[in-house]
């Protein structure tokens, strides 16, 4: 039986070949086209991620409690030579880092403005977030005095290589400080808050210049990829800040949600534009051969070979479709996931916010496999009233017409 | 056995332009019959065949079909009687679009789940002897009236049902395949024992069926 309904939704699919393919073309389009949509989406997204990640905080950030929102070096943590040593031990961590940071005044001869001196240690930096990628220009090197600066501060303060700076700032005993340094390199992170106002010097220095006592910091990063190190973190040290990524980032956050109702429009607009189009050329296909399926039904074949076969010549439909469109999608993010887009015309506007300017595509199983299932179950979805028309249809009214 | 008691046929029953199809038929007929229903046009053939075949409803009365009520059988059960039990030869051909001579004509067959094998050499050897063994391959679009009209007098008979129910199957032939498609009819009916209902005012049936039942705007008049 499966022979007849087979051979039946074939010639059938075989005499409308232009009109099939179109539909099959017209899914492929634009399942192709949401993936790539979906994967720059999520390229941006996770980019912005790992820039903030890999220069600032890291998968979990650990701060003295009160830090955060008084900005107060008082607010420090005592022992966070000791912690962190702890905490490299804990299972899944792989790597951690400590910064010692200060709020104050960051001047040259000509302007000043507000900015963080952090102090880090490149050598943990560098296995952290790979801190060599973000130098823009310069080189990075803290010898005599060496810093680094944001490329937005040194625009502002039109700092070059080379340029001396001045930071100032009070020390732990209330004492005003202020440390000369020399700009060796001009740093990128797309992270604002680095790029816009810091000032990265090495961390003995720092501490130095902070007379802070040996071990102390005012932030511990640990990256993990285990969803446990936060809360034994969290449980170990209850008089510490202990805060997640997104918890640091609530934009971040907010971002993903918004990834996830985008992506569910594309999806349903992919959906739709398969039902409509598989409805359409299912329904005309179906009108036109209303004098075929009386005569089967008055031969003696049963409705539901009928139904069966215009399911599988749908199914078929959406399944080319998808096929296709996974192919032109496949395509379309490796391109995108190689070469990226170029955004850079609004690039001012989107580093602002942390992008940058060539976007690079996340490729995600889950994109095929959820338009996968929004295709085969628009197509079901699709013969739903062409089926009912059938249903309705009495043979005796179709074969008595003239040939 | 198919037995009709005081059925009634209407079209367009309650209104000013009602016909009444069929007037309280009573009708037996009794397995192997080759039998004829004749009339002018219009007097109701087609529509008896199509009740008697399951296709179409009845206003009033009983049509059995062996021991089967037919007007109590569901949608399904009615197309799977036809399936099995019935061969059609349709007074408009109606042969499917899409398929070819040969698949149209094993089309049934198919559908009754005979093998590939068997759906050939019968193919073949009623083709050969409705002479449109060399269209096989050709859609029914290529044919003219005549050889369309073969075509679905095999579709019909290929399956060998039990009964046969043929609405004008000689009107488009000659004179020459008329007789050859009595004769392989006759044998048909003889030999296999199938029964055959035709429709017809052709004289060449009415000279070979052995019973006649005249109809006249839906009333027997003569058997
Ligand atoms: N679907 C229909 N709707 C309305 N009237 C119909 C329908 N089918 C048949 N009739 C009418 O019923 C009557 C009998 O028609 P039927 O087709 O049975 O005649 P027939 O004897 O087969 O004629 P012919 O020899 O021309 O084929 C005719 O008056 C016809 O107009
Ligand atoms: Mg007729």
């Amino acid at each position: 039986m499966f022979s007849v309904i087979f051979k039946l939704a074939w010639k059938n699919s075989f005499l409308r070949a232009s009109r099939t393919l179109l539909v099959i073309v017209m899914i492929a389009v634009s399942m192709s086209m949401m993936l790539g949509i979906s994967g720059i989406y999520d390229g941006m997204i996770e980019n912005m991620a790992d820039k903030n990640q890999r220069s600032d905080s890291g998968d979990i950030s650990i701060y003295a409690k009160e830090y955060r929102s008084q900005k107060d070096i008082k607010y420090r943590i005592n022992r966070a030579k000791e912690i962190r040593e702890e905490i490299k031990n804990i299972d899944g961590v792989e790597s951690t880092v400590l910064r010692v940071k200060a709020e104050g005044l960051l001047s040259t001869a000509e302007k000043s403005s507000f900015a963080s001196i952090i102090g880090i240690d490149l050598k943990d930096e560098q296995i952290f977030g790979k801190f060599s990628e973000f130098l823009k220009d310069g080189e990075i090197d803290f010898k005599n005095r060496g810093a680094l600066i944001g490329i937005e501060s040194a625009k502002k303060l039109k700092v070059r290589i080379g340029s001396k700076v001045v930071f100032s700032t009070q020390d732990v005993n209330k004492e005003i400080n202020s440390i000369a340094l020399r700009i060796r390199g001009i740093i990128q992170t797309t992270n604002i808050n680095l790029d816009k106002g810091a000032i990265f010097v090495n961390i003995q220095d720092a501490s130095k210049f902070l007379s802070l006592f040996e071990g102390e910091a005012m932030q511990i990063a640990v990256m993990t990829e285990d969803n446990a190190v936060f809360e034994k973190i969290k449980n170990r040290y209850p008089y510490l800040d202990v805060k997640s990524f997104l918890e640091l980032n609530p934009m971040i956050k907010q971002m993903q949600d918004m990834t996830l109702i985008f992506n569910s429009i594309t999806f349903f607009i992919v959906m739709g534009v398969v039902f409509v189009g598989i409805f359409g050329v299912m329904y005309v296909s179906i009108l036109d051969r209303i004098r075929e399926f009386g005569i089967v039904l008055a031969l003696g074949m049963n409705y539901k070979y009928i139904r069966a076969q215009i399911i599988l010549e749908s199914l078929v439909v959406g399944f080319l479709g998808y096929l296709l469109g996974a192919v032109f999608g496949a395509v379309i993010l490796i391109y995108l996931r190689d070469y990226g887009v170029d955004f850079s015309s609004f690039s001012d506007a989107l580093e602002m916010w942390g992008y940058e300017a060539i976007i690079y595509a996340t490729i995600k199983v889950s994109y095929f496999t959820a338009t996968f299932i929004a295709i085969i179950t628009a197509s079901l979805l699709s013969v739903l009233i062409p089926l009912k028309k059938i249903k309705k249809l009495h043979p005796i009214d179709v074969i008595k017409a003239d040939v | 056995m198919i037995k009709l008691q005081h059925v009634n046929k209407y079209f367009y029953k309650n209104e000013a332009r009602e016909i009444h199809a069929l007037c309280d038929i009573n009708l037996t007929i009794e397995d192997g019959e080759f039998t004829l229903f004749s009339g002018a046009s219009g007097c109701g053939k087609t529509t008896l065949l199509n009740v008697i075949g399951a296709l179409d409803t009845i206003d009033s009365g009983k049509i059995f079909f062996d021991e089967k009520e037919i007007s109590l059988l569901s949608e399904d059960a009615r197309t799977t009687l036809r399936l099995n039990e019935i061969g059609f030869v349709f007074q408009a051909y109606n042969l499917i679009p899409v398929l070819s001579v040969e698949e149209n004509i094993g089309f049934v067959m198919k559908l009754r789940g005979f093998s590939d094998k068997e759906i050939k050499k019968r193919v073949l050897e009623i083709s050969a002897m409705l002479e449109i063994d060399d269209k096989l391959k050709s859609l029914p679009n290529a044919l003219s009236g005549g050889q369309q009209q073969r075509v679905a007098v095999a579709r019909a008979v290929a399956a060998k049902p039990k009964i046969i129910l043929a609405d004008e199957p000689t009107a488009n032939l000659d004179s020459k395949n008329s007789q050859k498609l009595m004769n392989m009819m006759r044998e048909l009916n003889e030999k296999e024992g199938v029964s055959i209902l035709f429709a017809s005012h052709d004289e060449l049936i009415l000279n070979s069926v052995r019973r006649v039942v005249k109809l006249n705007d839906g009333v027997i008049v003569d058997d």
